[in-house]
């Protein structure tokens, strides 16, 4: 059974948001005929929020929440599924400088997975630093479709993406609750747990979907500029 | 570069009490074109809309206590609103410097101060907070 | 924009709509808008100023952003006894003058006990790039 999930969101324990997480979940039921999202992932800014319980808004909306991290790197912002213990200890997720390169690999070492986020932004995404530095290396997948991009920067990381062949994913990277679920990712599998999504996320059975109104997805580069 | 924290809390002189014009009222509407507010309400003053909270300002002393980074902007604004303010009325100004902290963004590397004005009037009742938040581009940082 | 005669709580519901409300923002406007606020620096007022410190041209300022959000949401309450207590923005990006932007807003949240309303706001430019975002509240008085 498919599994569809907005994994990029930040709740009101993000600095810059104020949306609350069953506010998120309520829109989501209302809009569900428009975006037909089973779950979201709650990647709060430079922290991983451990003792957060959403259990009970979980019953009560029927849409799972999962609890992941966005951090900054050298080579721009970063998705964390995963965290645990081992990863806290080994990384200060408040440094807005992480080596890209140790996190990926660390992460990955100690059960995680980490996916590069908005790599067409400006500064913070992959594409600018791949103009000057060195590709990464062990990147399993990029955010291909992020709801907060601007003009042009999905697209760019379409090009990364047929560059690199990298997979794909999509987020909202809501900061608004009305915002949620514009862009998400359909699994093949079924998707219930962290540690699930962390398998399919390296399995690769997914694709990112949008579903941001009168938006085309953005083009492909031709298949002969494919590694250009 | 490290942001500095020592300046969190600190505090900066009230500003002079500035009268509330029903001119300055009406001058603010024209612009932003709401005709609402330029009606007197019940009590037959002139009242501002919420918005014209944030035309009251401090930025002169704050730029002179705390360290310029590069190009500054403003990067938002919160505003808590508790009363209305009329014409007539006499508006002061307090400001502390409530947080300093880093960040990422399409800009490169930030430093944000989050300042809160507090509002009071003639009644010594609090008109409303505003929590003006600057960012300043790191100097030498990419981006 | 129609008159309103005033919403009164029990009518608002979650998804609720305010705007859009498309709007554009001549240079003069801008101008006056800055010259009532205070704000005299040259960004606000000179194309010329504003290139030399590396921006397209004029900006429009983010208090005015944030008053045209204020209003999207007063608007919206009318002549009711709904009272907006609080609005948050955030500046995403440089506002334009002379270019088409939209005002939008919803319904996301109500606390039925508090009798308060929870409002997404923001401001897309044509290529709907949300410029400017936000988030306000609305109190209702115990009977409206």
């Amino acid at each position: 059974m498919a599994t569809i999930i907005d994994l990029h969101s930040h709740s009101e324990a993000s600095d810059d948001s104020r949306a609350p997480v069953g506010a998120y979940l309520n829109w989501i039921k209302l809009r569900r005929a428009e975006r037909p999202l089973d779950g979201i992932v709650l990647t709060e800014h430079r922290q991983y929020n451990r003792a957060a319980d959403y259990r009970a808004l979980e019953d009560q909306f029927d849409v799972m929440v999962l609890r992941a991290s966005e951090v900054e790197t050298d080579y721009g912002h970063m998705l964390v599924f995963g965290v645990n213990d081992d990863i806290l200890r080994r990384f200060d997720f408040s440094n807005v400088r992480l080596p890209a390169q140790e996190v990926i690999d660390g992460v990955a070492e100690l059960g995680g997975v980490v996916v590069p986020c908005h790599p067409g932004r400006p500064t913070v995404g992959l594409c600018e630093h791949y103009e000057t530095k060195p590709p990464l290396e062990n990147v399993t997948a990029v955010e291909l479709l992020n709801g907060g991009s601007r003009k042009g920067e999905n697209e760019r990381a379409a090009a990364l993406v047929d560059r690199y062949g990298y997979r794909a994913i999509g987020g909202s990277d809501s900061h608004m609750v009305s915002l949620i679920g514009l862009c998400a990712t359909r699994f093949d599998a079924d998707v219930r747990t962290i540690d699930e999504l962390v398998r399919e996320l390296k399995s690769g059975r997914y694709e990112p979907v949008d579903f941001r109104p009168n938006r085309p997805r953005p083009r492909r580069a031709a298949p002969e500029m494919a590694g250009t | 570069m490290a942001v500095d924290q020592s300046l969190i809390g600190k505090q900066f002189e009230a500003t002079e009490p500035v009268v509330v014009t029903s001119e300055a009222i009406a001058a603010y509407c024209d612009a932003l074109g709401d005709e609402n507010y330029r009606r007197p309400g019940p009590d037959g003053a002139i009242v501002a809309p919420p918005s014209f909270a944030v035309t009251f300002r401090n930025t002169e002393a704050f730029f002179h206590y705390t360290p310029r980074f590069g190009r500054g902007f403003d990067a938002g604004k919160e505003v808590e609103f508790f009363a209305p303010i009329r014409a007539g009325d006499s508006i002061t100004l307090t400001s502390v410097v409530r947080e300093m902290y880093e960040k990422t963004g399409r800009s490169g590397t930030m430093t944000f101060v989050v300042l809160r004005s507090t509002l009071t009037n003639q009644r010594g009742e609090t008109v409303a907070h505003v929590d003006h938040r600057f960012v300043h581009r790191n100097p030498g940082e990419p981006g | 924009m129609s008159a309103n005669t005033g919403r009164h709580f029990d009518s608002v519901a979650v998804g609720e709509s305010l705007g859009p409300h498309e709007i554009v923002i001549e240079k003069p406007r801008a101008r006056a808008f800055a010259a009532a606020c205070g704000m005299d620096s040259g960004r606000f007022h000179d194309d010329e100023a504003a290139r030399a410190e590396g921006l397209p041209g004029m900006i429009i300022p983010g208090n005015f952003s944030l008053g045209l959000l204020s209003k999207l949401v007063t608007d919206w309450l009318g002549a009711g006894p709904g009272r907006l207590t609080r609005i948050g923005t955030t500046y995403r990006a440089i506002v334009l003058p002379e270019r088409r932007l939209t005002l939008h807003g919803f319904v996301t949240h109500i606390e039925r006990e508090a009798r308060s309303v929870e409002i997404d706001v923001w401001i897309e430019n044509e290529e709907a790039e949300r410029l400017v975002i936000g988030t306000a509240s609305v109190a209702f008085p115990p009977t409206d």
